[in-house]
């Protein structure tokens, strides 16, 4: 096994990907956040309940690669009971970090965002970091621009 | 006599330059012989001309070369008359011109296409959507639980409204071998035409289209060692002057006024504008590398391996075959259990195995058969047993990374 390949199966991604947060279908909840890659057919619902300030609520189900669901699950566990704008600074931060954007702030950076580094050496994975940090951005950043 | 696989795989330059490479994603697109490459090659470098066009000798030279292809993908396919093959940019677009430039001015409300489960996107979408737009309704062939059509169920499909039935030749997911004779005949029997989705057949096995009485082929040249870019569509001849023009433009005219125009008959009238000549010459480089191999052999070692795969997959354990049909190709659909599609083609990637992995743009089928994607490994006449071994190995590996 490769060096590269442990860093991109960091502990933290294995971890998540077998015991996921919030890992359950919740079609009662307020929104559904949808986050498809119709290229390789990973298919996540994130599902959110806020109010004016705050996310009370995250959960999520679906199926994805390990780094999908990984990050997935990691969104879940970082954005809840944040506001709308620090969740959205932190989904900045996340995918900043993985496309190695050097204005991403790396005190803000989590230890479960940095299990994503492996990325960096596999760039055809970005996308599966990325994939429910870019939904929920947009859905973040349209609810906050609406009120 | 053993096949010779060393010989076949030192004509393909890519495993020259990466020695390492284990490719078995030949369902996506098969690697090119030198014979294809060079063709195109000399053509930009000593032949470059237009088609159809000068007087000039470099022209009428591009011209008789380009037409000469039609004859060679005529006897690759069974008949004699090269006026029935029209090159197209591939199987999509060779199966969109017969659902929108054949098929929907004769498309009622109420009318009906049949296609099968274990289409491909491309033998699907254009269906659905000629269907919509002419308030017809799309019907569908089922499949059981190993990958096979339950023909049982044709027979009930096939009345009177039934415009079109379009099925593929081989599965590109389960790797399934449709038995099309049986399928013709009966569509047949009811005067319903009939599209064969030719993409993972043609060229790697016989396919005969006046034995089979086929009306319309759709395939590519890139799966059958030729160029991206190119391909064709066979149109039976009672068909081909009920076929318009699905482009238009230059090439494909006999004479145009201000207020009509009268089109050249087929293939000609699809072929608007200049065409890919380069990849229409190179499709006849792998037309003739095709043909100078023993087919029979070459069918006989691809399904050696895919025997050989699927044996040692087995004994691996956690392991579940998608599509298990009894007449199947060198195509093969698998799962790891709690391991996704993606992480395993990603660890085969690492040790310089490509494989495919995802729905395949087969959506509809897998969540039918309850899985959301698949490994896919495809084998080729370039491929050995150690591609195998290599490959187990790595699987294996991954199994143990995960457990």
């Amino acid at each position: 096994m490769s060096s590269d390949l442990k860093k991109l199966y960091s502990d933290i991604i294995k971890r998540h990907q077998e015991a996921p947060f919030h890992f359950e279908k919740k079609t009662d909840m307020q929104n559904t956040i949808k986050a498809y890659n119709p290229i390789c057919g990973d298919r996540f619902e994130v599902y959110i309940d806020f109010d004016r300030k705050t996310i009370n609520q995250l959960h999520f189900h679906g199926f994805g690669c390990a780094i999908s669901k990984a990050s997935t699950s990691v969104l879940v566990k970082a954005l809840e009971g944040r506001t709308l704008a620090e969740a959205i600074g932190l989904c900045e931060n996340f995918l900043g970090y993985i496309n190695k954007d050097l204005k991403s702030n790396e005190v803000l950076l989590q230890e479960d965002f940095k299990a994503f580094s492996g990325v960096h050496d596999f760039p055809e994975r970005n996308d599966c970091a990325a994939l429910a940090w870019r939904e929920t951005k947009k859905f973040l950043e349209s609810k906050i621009t609406k009120d | 006599m053993a096949f010779p696989v060393h010989a076949i795989k030192s004509n393909f330059p890519i495993f020259t330059h990466l020695p390492e490479l284990v490719y078995l994603d030949n369902a996506a697109t098969s690697q090119k012989p030198r014979s294809v490459i060079q063709t195109i090659t000399d053509f930009y470098t000593k032949e470059n001309a237009n088609v159809h066009r000068g007087l000039y000798e470099l022209s009428s030279k591009a011209t008789q070369r380009y037409e000469e292809v039609r004859t060679k993908i005529a006897s690759l396919i069974g008949t004699s008359n090269p006026r029935t093959i029209a090159f197209t940019k591939g199987t999509t677009e060779s199966i969109n011109i017969v659902a929108y430039s054949f098929l929907k001015k004769n498309l009622k409300p109420g009318d009906k296409v049949v296609i099968s489960a274990m289409e491909h996107h491309a033998n699907l979408i254009p269906w659905q959507q000629v269907c919509k737009q002419n308030g017809a309704s799309l019907e569908i062939i089922p499949v059981n639980e190993v990958g096979e059509l339950r023909l049982e169920l044709l027979d009930p499909l096939l009345d009177k409204k039934v415009k079109l039935l379009a099925v593929t030749h081989i599965s590109n997911v389960l790797g399934t071998i449709n038995p099309i004779e049986e399928i013709i005949f009966k569509a047949h029997k009811q005067n319903i035409p009939v599209l064969i989705d030719g993409a993972q057949s043609v060229g790697h096995y016989p396919i005969d289209v006046k034995q089979l009485d086929i009306d319309f082929l759709a395939f590519s040249a890139h799966k059958m060692f030729g160029p991206l870019g190119t391909g064709v569509l066979y149109c039976k001849e009672a068909f081909a002057p009920h076929v318009d023009p699905h482009t238009y433009g230059g090439g494909s005219i006999k004479n145009v006024e201000f207020e009509e125009t009268e089109f050249l008959d087929y293939p000609h009238k699809l072929e608007a504008g200049t065409p890919n000549i380069s990849g229409v010459l190179g499709l006849g480089a792998a037309v003739e590398y095709i043909q100078q191999l023993d087919i029979v052999e070459a069918i006989h070692h691809t399904k050696k391996l895919t025997i050989s795969f699927k044996d040692k997959l087995k004994s691996l354990g956690g392991i579940t075959l998608v599509g298990n049909a009894q007449n199947f190709g060198s195509i093969v659909s698998f799962t790891v259990k709690n391991i996704h599609p993606h992480d395993v083609s990603g660890f085969l990637a690492h040790a310089h195995i490509s494989v495919r992995a995802g729905h395949h743009c087969a959506q509809p089928l897998l969540e039918s058969m309850g899985v959301p994607a698949t490994v896919r490994a495809s084998f080729s006449i370039y491929n050995s047993l150690d591609d195998v071994d290599k490959t187990i190995d790595a699987i294996l590996g991954v199994k143990q990374f995960w457990s």
